[in-house]
């Protein structure tokens, strides 16, 4: 199976490469073609769209390696879920027929490129179906790992470019390229007004109050586009925490030019500084967690790998071993270092590597730091509203299909290394990110904002998931999430596209009749979102299909969040002292169902408002409809069939080891995880409540802006200060302000003038002494050491002038002088010689 | 080809025999001086690549032979001219020739007294080369000295407004750094019976030199001694004050190499002299080093923040990023063990040490392609007031991504050289003192701070706020050409860090061991507030 994971590595490798060739050649457009010319949207799109062609290659090549997919559905039965905690997850699989001469072969190749970490037993290809109690005698591939090439080494310690392959890599791969292609197809409609060499900014002011004027910059939108993919398909592809890190950042400083793209806009400068700095603030608790993971595991790679032909753990497997569990002593972890062919095990005797439990709580919650900043949740999502400011299409691809999701992604990943306590932690703050955006969303009257805070919300639910131990579910509303939610912003990009740049809702109003294939591709969407089925079709598509199917018919979100639900009542169940995470999430399902209608209602529905902007109003051209449709059709099927169907099947393949039987209360916290079947067995009551609530919402909104049975005006009066309270965001905005922006500008002041008033001030000081030294020193010289020289001078002098008298000029009385000198001077020498 | 010390002597002292032949030029043949100064840097650069080609990776020690080359040099003091280089020196040395090869196309700025300015220009040169090659500590001494003269005047005479202040406050700060320096000298000169032999000082200090030692004491007042003379160099806090004022009054040339080389020695220093000298007072001063170090980063980013001066700014940063390299150094852990102390974080260490090292050649890379960004738009408004830029990408679009780039550089960006030597040596100090490492990490926000507001104030915006409006042209080919090799040699770094790591790993874990015999050798009882201060076991 080496050959396998090299096989795939490669395909997402070139898929993962592509867009940044892309952006090599795109972002010198101005140079090479005109600013009239597509030439540059066209290579991202042939970029992005191979990238595509090349994942679903890797999806068949997988899915007929492991039947993840085209079997999932008979794994799904719930009573076989159990046999799912035997697929080893990260890269615990056996290596046992790795032949270390190869990658011996392979590492003299200089690239580093050792493929192992992963083997399947001959049964492999019988798919996860297959597999039953006899696991142990049929090893299955949980996921492909390998190294590119090594960054740094340090004695024992590596820093290295990996690859870590399972089923949700291949499906991340295959959703951004997917949607991005999508996405980008709709931008070269979008922004095709940039397709000029004058440009007006109708929202950029210069001094004298005139629109900026400037050529056109559709290249450089594409060039910003491809260099987004490919760090999106870097943190996918990534092999090691560090690797996801460095595209983490790569995906910020992406956002950050998109956001900024109309670079005269001071609102969006603005915003997009403020995308890039919160996000470092959850980078900063990213960092932590690494420094912690690094100095007590010595490696960041997720799954094992080997040093000299030795195996040696990835981080998975250290924390986890092959059996889930923590091997807990005292107060310390025991990394699981002892082991070989996947089974790692904690030593049995002699040196062991621990971490304290306290610093693995502080790890996982740093590196879900980061996740809380990437994926606009609270506190940290007050970025993600602000970052509308980017065109259209940026919010679709950027902030609410891919970038924002990684932080889900990432959650997901690193899930094996979260404790208890951080479970916990995730889940609350889902929880209660995915109320306070959806009360927000209620007020919001800007079309975007409303998808924005919706995006917030649903990403707390997904957040919610995974901290509720339903780890497939989370990433299963991911996915769903991804084609409706990328669906509807492209909508409300239709919708500014065709009303000339008005996001105002309560300008819009009866906009179906003017754009229809728009409206009706939303209203998918906001069905989808709402979580609507046709309640009691269960029964009749389970007849339909031979009891294949036994789901209502709904669209994908509809399945995702009952997924979601489902789990926190089991959840509450069996913890019934955190009740909120079910109650929340499931009126936050109504609030969902209400501010989405009201979207569609207020923007679609409806008398025109605005005649001025109804009247210019037309549908958009083909090239931006038709991804409409394409992405409709996904956000409606593509989780047909629930947790039976094949999308959710294939993410549960690589669903943590251990997961699936639940976990009973240990640690700190006291927490149990429920079991899949738990999860199952209260479904049927979830998804009803969950519905009554969809529809409970939708009900409302078709009453308050549809037959106006009560006009909000009132409402928002009777309540203004709540209203002005959502209004205003939670006051997050200004407290943040007044809690740490203006405090480090008081600071970042202190230190320059510390510098100005302390440490020149001593500097001069000294001089100022020494100068001072220097004119006392001056004095004295001038007044004492002169004077005395003088002094001795005059002396002198006059000594030669009464001297003088023996200067007679006579000859005798010289050679006089002379002898007796001459006599004394011996006579002197004589006298004190030393004695030999 | 073993480089000869002919070879190497050619390499310092070709910029001298540059600098001799300049002064037969006529003064007027400007532009013949300014190609002709900037063939004698990009020979001396390909004699560095040379040097480069020719390095053994697998040889730790120095080279080309174990105690350098050498001929005699003043016999009666046992002083020598010796010459050698090991992954330690040898990236220092590249970054030099190639620092100094890009400032001499940026010295197309300077519109004065050009024979003299290119004279000490290269002068300049000589005297970074040879410090980094010198291995005997009176003729280091003698570098450094010759160094600190051309850079004197070259701030004194082609400075701004306040460059007369400025020049005087370099010299005094660095001359007090060589009088300590000098002092350390005479200690290990009388304490070895007149060895300025570096590499037998060093053997001396790990006790593999019969008959002489350095005690415990000597040590630690030594190396309080080089690593305050180092200090200011670097400029680390609390002695970084010269390093705004000199930056902002000197001309963009010298700034880069100012920031680009002239920084390093002070890092250099340290890792070459005070390290392996003094291993009992490295380890004495280790929690202070990682302290000032953490400290240098956090004020440093403090005080970029509040600067409205463009350069200024770009200086601050610089105090900012040298802060790691003090850090990554100093998170040496020594535990004891059955009586003997011992490194309990030898790996992480060591990475700290690459880290640092790295972190060097990245900010000699970032900090030069910044500071020549900040010349390019001086040169064209003449003023650097942040508040009266804005809107240069519309203007200067070519010029304004390259700057992108460079300041992304300078951020940290992953992918590009500044991450990979900050993230490696915030990374290795959690094993040393989980504090002072989450301190240092927290500079990442900061740092974000400061660069993207001033991007946001001089190149996004609407329109232009300052004077000189009408000169604002677009970026020409030369100075395109520097700022692409720099970004591309930031990109390069970022993406392959091994390039520099493959070469200086085997020299600096011999090091890292040397001065944990050294400590051992020296039977020193260790306890200090550092181990107490970490949570490892």
């Amino acid at each position: 199976m080496d050959s396998l994971g090299y096989e795939l590595s490669w395909y997402l490798r070139i898929a993962w490469l592509l867009p940044l060739l892309g952006f090599a050649i795109e972002v010198f457009g101005g140079y090479w073609g005109t600013r009239k010319t597509k030439t540059a949207a066209y290579l991202a799109i042939g970029c992005i769209a191979a990238g595509f062609v090349l994942s679903t290659v890797a999806f068949c090549r997988w899915n007929a390696e492991t039947g993840a997919f085209s079997h999932s559905g008979e794994a799904a039965v719930h009573e076989e879920h159990a046999s799912l905690r035997h697929i080893p997850f990260a890269g615990q699989a056996a290596v046992a027929d790795h032949a270390e001469g190869h990658a011996a072969e392979h590492a003299e190749h200089g690239s580093g490129e050792h493929v192992h970490g992963e083997h399947a037993s001959d049964g492999a290809e019988h798919g996860g179906a297959q597999h039953d109690e006899h696991h142990a005698e049929h090893q299955s591939i949980a996921a492909l790992s390998g190294t590119i090439y090594t960054l740094g080494k340090f004695g024992d310690l590596e820093v290295s470019i990996d690859y870590y392959i399972d089923s949700l890599t291949i499906l991340m791969f295959m959703m951004v390229t997917f949607i991005a292609t999508c996405i980008h197809i709709f931008a070269v409609g979008y922004m095709s007004d940039e397709l000029t060499e004058d440009y007006v900014d109708h929202f950029a002011h210069t001094s004298d109050g005139h629109h900026v004027h400037r050529p056109g910059r559709f290249y450089r939108f594409f060039s910003y586009f491809s260099l987004f993919s490919f760090s999106m398909l870097g943190i996918c592809f990534a092999g090691n925490i560090f690797q996801v890190f460095v595209f983490w950042e790569l995906v910020g400083i992406c956002s950050y030019l998109l956001i900024g793209f109309y670079t005269e806009r001071k609102s969006a400068n603005v915003a997009a500084n403020k995308a890039f700095i919160v996000n470092r603030v959850g980078d900063f608790g990213f960092i932590i967690g690494l420094m912690i993971l690094w100095t007590y595991c010595g490696t960041f790679k997720f799954g094992d790998y080997e040093v000299d032909g030795h195996e040696r753990p990835g981080l998975f497997s250290m924390v986890r071993g092959h059996d889930g569990e923590l091997a807990q002593q005292g107060s310390d972890v025991i990394l699981k270092t002892h082991g070989h062919d996947g089974h790692w095990q904690a030593p049995q005797e002699g040196e062991s590597k621990t971490i304290p439990y306290t610093l693995l709580v502080v790890a996982g919650l740093g590196v879900f730091g980061g996740c809380i900043g990437k994926s606009a949740q609270f506190p940290l999502q007050t970025w993600l509203p602000d970052a509308m400011e980017g065109p259209t299409p940026v919010s679709a691809l950027v902030h609410s299909a891919t970038m924002v999701a990684a932080g889900v992604y990432l959650a997901g990943r690193f899930f094996p290394v979260f404790t208890t306590e951080v479970l916990l932690a995730i889940a609350y703050v889902g929880c209660i990110t995915l109320f306070i955006a959806a009360t927000i969303a209620i007020v919001a009257t800007d079309i975007k904002k409303v998808l924005a805070y919706s995006t917030i919300s649903q990403l707390g639910y997904m957040m919610l998931a995974i901290g509720l131990g339903g780890w497939a579910a989370g990433l299963f509303h991911l996915i769903t999430h991804a084609f409706f939610k990328s669906l509807m912003f492209l909508c409300s990009g239709s919708v500014i596209h065709g009303c000339h740049h008005e996001q105002e809702m309560p300008k819009m109003g009866g906009l179906r009749r003017k754009m229809p294939i728009t409206a009706y591709t939303m209203l998918v969407g906001v069905i989808a979102i709402a979580g609507l089925a046709i309640p009691g079709t269960g029964q009749l598509m389970s007849l339909l299909t031979f009891g294949a199917v036994d789901k209502p018919l709904a669209f994908s979100g509809f399945h995702s969040k009952d997924a979601i639900v489902a789990t926190a009542l089991a959840y509450t169940q069996l913890n019934p002292l955190h009740f909120l995470l079910f109650l929340t999430p499931l009126v936050t399902a109504g609030i969902t169902a209400f501010y989405m209608f009201r979207l569609w209602f207020y923007t679609f529905a409806g008398d025109p408002r605005d005649h001025h902007v109804y009247d210019h109003c037309h549908e958009s051209p083909k090239v931006m409809w038709v991804p409409l449709v394409v992405l409709s059709f996904f956000a409606a099927f593509c989780a047909a069939n629930g947790e039976q169907g094949s999308l959710f099947g294939m993410l549960s393949f690589s669903e943590p080891v251990g997961l699936a039987d639940g976990m009973t209360a240990t640690g700190t916290a006291a927490i149990a995880v429920p079991s899949h079947h738990a999860v199952h067995d209260v479904h049927g009551t979830a998804g009803a409540v969950a519905l009554l609530a969809a529809v409970l919402g939708t009900l409302t909104a078709y009453l308050l802006y549809c037959r106006k049975v009560v006009d909000p005006e009132n409402i928002r009066n009777q309540f203004s200060g709540v209203y002005n309270f959502l209004v205003e965001k939670w006051q997050f905005d200004n407290l943040y302000d007044a809690a740490f922006v203006r405090p480090s500008h008081s600071v970042a002041r202190w230190c320059a003038a510390c510098d100005r008033n302390i440490f020149d001030a001593i500097l001069h000081g000294s001089v100022k002494v020494c100068i001072w030294v220097a004119t006392i020193d001056r004095k004295f010289d001038e007044g004492i050491v002169d004077g005395l020289v003088n002094l001795i001078g005059n002396v002198t002098r006059s000594v030669g002038l009464s001297l003088s008298v023996f200067q007679t000029g006579r000859m005798r009385q010289y050679v006089m002088f002379i002898a007796v000198g001459v006599v004394t001077l011996f006579a002197l020498l004589f006298a004190f010689m030393p004695k030999a | 080809m073993e480089p000869s010390l002919s070879f190497l002597s050619l390499l310092i002292f070709l910029p001298t025999i540059g600098a001799l032949l300049l002064v037969g030029f006529n003064k007027k043949a400007v532009e013949a001086m300014r190609f002709f100064t900037f063939g004698v840097t990009f020979l001396t650069f390909l004699l560095s690549v040379v040097l480069w080609n020719n390095f053994d990776a697998s040889n730790a020690g120095i080279q080309p032979a174990a105690d350098g080359i050498s001929a005699e040099w003043i016999a009666s003091w046992n002083i020598h001219y010796r010459l050698g280089y090991d992954g330690i020196s040898l990236p220092l040395v590249m970054l030099t020739t190639f620092t100094t090869m890009l400032a001499a196309l940026a010295s197309w700025s300077i519109n004065k007294l050009h024979k003299g300015y290119f004279i000490l220009f290269l002068l300049l040169e000589t005297g970074m080369l040879g410090v980094f090659l010198a291995l005997d500590f009176f003729l280091f001494y003698v570098f450094w000295e010759v160094m600190l003269l051309p850079m004197y005047f070259l701030i004194g005479i082609w400075g701004g407004p306040r460059k007369e202040y400025a020049a005087i406050k370099f010299f005094l700060y660095t001359l007090a750094g060589s009088v300590l320096m000098l002092i350390a000298m005479l200690m290990f000169y009388y304490g070895s019976g007149g060895q300025f032999n570096l590499l037998e000082l060093g053997r001396i200090a790990q006790g593999k030199s019969a008959g002489h030692s350095f005690d415990e004491f000597t040590q630690i007042v030594a190396f309080v001694l080089l690593f305050i003379g180092f200090a200011i160099k670097v400029p680390s806090f609390p002695f970084h004050t010269w390093l705004p004022d000199a930056h902002v009054e000197a001309p963009t040339p010298i700034s880069m190499i100012l920031a680009g080389v002239l920084l390093k020695m002070g890092g250099y220093g340290i890792i070459r002299i005070a390290f392996p000298l003094c291993p009992v007072g490295a380890h004495y001063a280790a929690y202070w080093l990682v302290a000032i170090g953490v400290i240098s980063i956090i004020y440093g980013a403090f005080a970029a923040l509040a600067q409205t001066d463009f350069k200024r700014l770009v200086a601050y940063s610089s105090v900012s990023h040298m802060g790691y390299v003090i850090l990554g150094m100093a998170v040496w852990y020594v535990v004891p063990e059955n009586g003997i102390s011992v490194t309990a974080n030898r790996d992480h260490w060591l990475m700290g040490m690459n880290g640092a090292m790295f972190q060097m050649i990245a900010h000699g890379v970032s900090s030069a392609g910044m500071f020549f960004m900040v010349g390019v738009i001086y040169d064209r408004v003449h003023h650097r007031d942040l508040n009266q830029f804005g809107g240069l990408a519309g203007k200067m679009p070519l010029y304004s991504g390259l700057a992108a780039g460079i300041f992304f550089a300078g951020l940290g960006l992953p992918g590009m050289c500044g991450f990979i030597g900050e993230v490696f040596v915030v990374l290795s100090a959690w094993s040393f003192s989980p504090l002072l490492a989450i301190i240092a990490a927290s500079g990442v926000i900061l740092t974000a701070g400061y660069i993207l507001w001033t991007m946001q104030r001089v190149y996004l915006g609407s329109e232009y706020k300052g004077p000189h409006a009408e000169d604002i042209t677009p970026i020409n080919g030369r100075e395109a050409t520097v700022g692409f090799v720099l970004l591309g040699m930031a990109i390069f770094l970022g993406v392959y860090p091994a390039f520099i790591f493959n070469v200086m790993d085997g020299s600096m874990a011999q090091l890292v061991d040397s001065m944990e015999a050294g400590l051992q050798a020296a039977g020193v009882a260790i306890n200090t507030a550092a181990q107490q201060a970490s949570l490892l076991p």
